[in-house]
């Protein structure tokens, strides 16, 4: 999925994977923090946003 | 007529004479040049009207499914992978079919042809590596080769991965050609490139779904496309809804693509549908050392699980 | 404006990293508000479709979690 999703040219922080257990709360933490970090990076998306008519 | 022809319809009738089978699905000659179109025989008197030739390229495992009969099947490479694909998804059952398998000489590109004739394409002849294409402009003969199709002209597995009986010698295969190398190409772009690209790639489409009608692979009841609860995928030529059918259509094909090609001979843009499926394909391969079709014992990489699959995109 | 603040559509696990989720809250430990939780039976109902729904209807990040 990723790997076609970046092949149309969608930046490679957009999307992420985790595996996390319900006991790794820290881990959670950390991973939300990398994820927002790389997203944050990347600035707004652009592409594939689907624009909803002007006139409608 | 060529040795094949006679051989498919050698078979075919001594399968209906006895029995076998209720019914031969095969090529029969179009009504214009360039379009064999596929045919069902159940009758050993019309066995006649089938035919071999270098304009077969659509993929008869598509007829096979949701089918009561036992079938005889006339298959080149691609179709009998197709076929086993089937088989392992449980679409057909393995005694159902009797495949004719053809080894395969890679199918000719009509727009190839247009593009090279002067004028509305009248007829056009095979021999000895030859193709001869008479237009309205006069004749004119080319290499072979110069025509196929781009996915046959790439093809590894020309030779039927499965069958019960075969129409013609086995023809050399050519494992050394670089099967991705536009793929490499698309990859080594950046994002931006790369948006770019498909962009540019899929201004064309029409939304008409031929690709996916043509296509083995697509048997769902009700096609993602179709479902409107929720709505998946917009119905018009927005660029995003396109981009997103696209995008899930080759999704659906990860890890069962053979690259037949069917999509992109049936496109009426002439978009090369391919690029997508191929990546994926690509991946099966380099990820897993999957190549679709080729074995009915193995289970395709994507519904097991084993301990080794990569895993390095998960945190 | 100040910086700026992506939107990102998580999809969690209702068993693993929603529980995650649920512990870090009582824990009282700190993090980014950017992520809208969607919690799902499984990582395993998650489709494609959902990810790009997502990403269509303009979210800056996806983040599938089991």
């Amino acid at each position: 999925m990723k790997g076609l999703l970046e092949h149309m040219g969608i930046e490679p922080g957009r999307l992420h994977f985790s595996w996390i257990s319900s006991a790794e709360s820290t881990k959670f933490v950390d991973v939300v923090s990398q994820v927002t970090e790389s997203v944050k990076a990347l600035g707004p998306a652009q592409n594939f946003i689907k624009r909803e008519p002007k006139v409608a | 007529m060529n040795a094949m022809t006679d051989k498919i319809r050698q078979i075919a009738r001594r399968l209906l004479e006895e029995g076998k089978v209720d019914m031969v699905v095969g090529f029969r000659k179009g009504t214009v040049p360039m379009m064999s179109e596929p045919c069902f025989i159940k009758d050993s008197a019309r066995v006649d009207a089938l035919v071999w030739d270098g304009n077969c390229g659509i993929n008869l495992a598509n007829y096979l499914t949701r089918r009561k009969e036992r079938m005889a099947v006339v298959a080149k490479g691609c179709d009998t992978r197709n076929i086993v694909t089937h088989i392992i998804e449980n679409q057909i059952r393995r005694e159902q079919v009797y495949i004719i398998g053809v080894p395969c000489q890679g199918m000719i590109d009509k727009r190839k042809v247009k593009n090279l004739a002067d004028g509305e394409v009248l007829s056009v002849e095979e021999k000895d590596g030859k193709v001869v294409v008479t237009a309205g402009g006069g004749e004119k003969s080319f290499d072979r080769t110069a025509l196929l199709q781009d996915n046959c002209a790439i093809c590894h597995h020309k030779n039927p991965a499965l069958s019960d009986e075969l129409a013609g010698e086995l023809v050399r295969e050519n494992p050394d050609v670089d099967r991705y190398e536009d793929v490499r190409k698309v990859e080594a772009m950046g994002a931006a490139e790369k948006w770019k690209f498909f962009d540019e790639l899929l201004s064309t489409c029409i939304r008409c779904y031929a690709c996916r009608n043509a296509c083995p692979l697509c048997y769902c009841p009700t096609c993602f496309v179709d479902e409107s609860k929720p709505q998946w995928v917009g119905k018009g030529q927005d660029p995003t809804d396109t981009r997103t059918f696209h995008f899930l259509r080759a999704f659906h094909c990860a890890g069962r693509c053979t690259d037949c090609g069917s999509c992109e001979r049936a496109c009426p843009m002439g978009i090369p549908v391919r690029q997508f499926t191929k990546k994926l394909e690509k991946d099966a391969k380099e990820l897993f050392g999957w190549e679709a079709g080729m074995t009915l014992d193995a289970r395709p990489p994507l519904d097991t699980f084993r301990p080794d699959d990569p895993g390095a995109f998960i945190k | 404006m100040s910086e700026f603040q992506p939107k990102i559509v998580a999809f969690l696990c209702n068993w693993c990293s929603y529980g995650a989720a649920d512990l870090a809250g009582v824990s009282r430990l700190q993090y980014p508000p950017n992520i809208r939780v969607v919690r799902i039976p499984c990582t395993g109902r998650l489709s494609p479709k959902f990810i790009l729904s997502a990403f269509r209807r303009g979210a800056d990040g996806v983040w599938a979690s089991g």
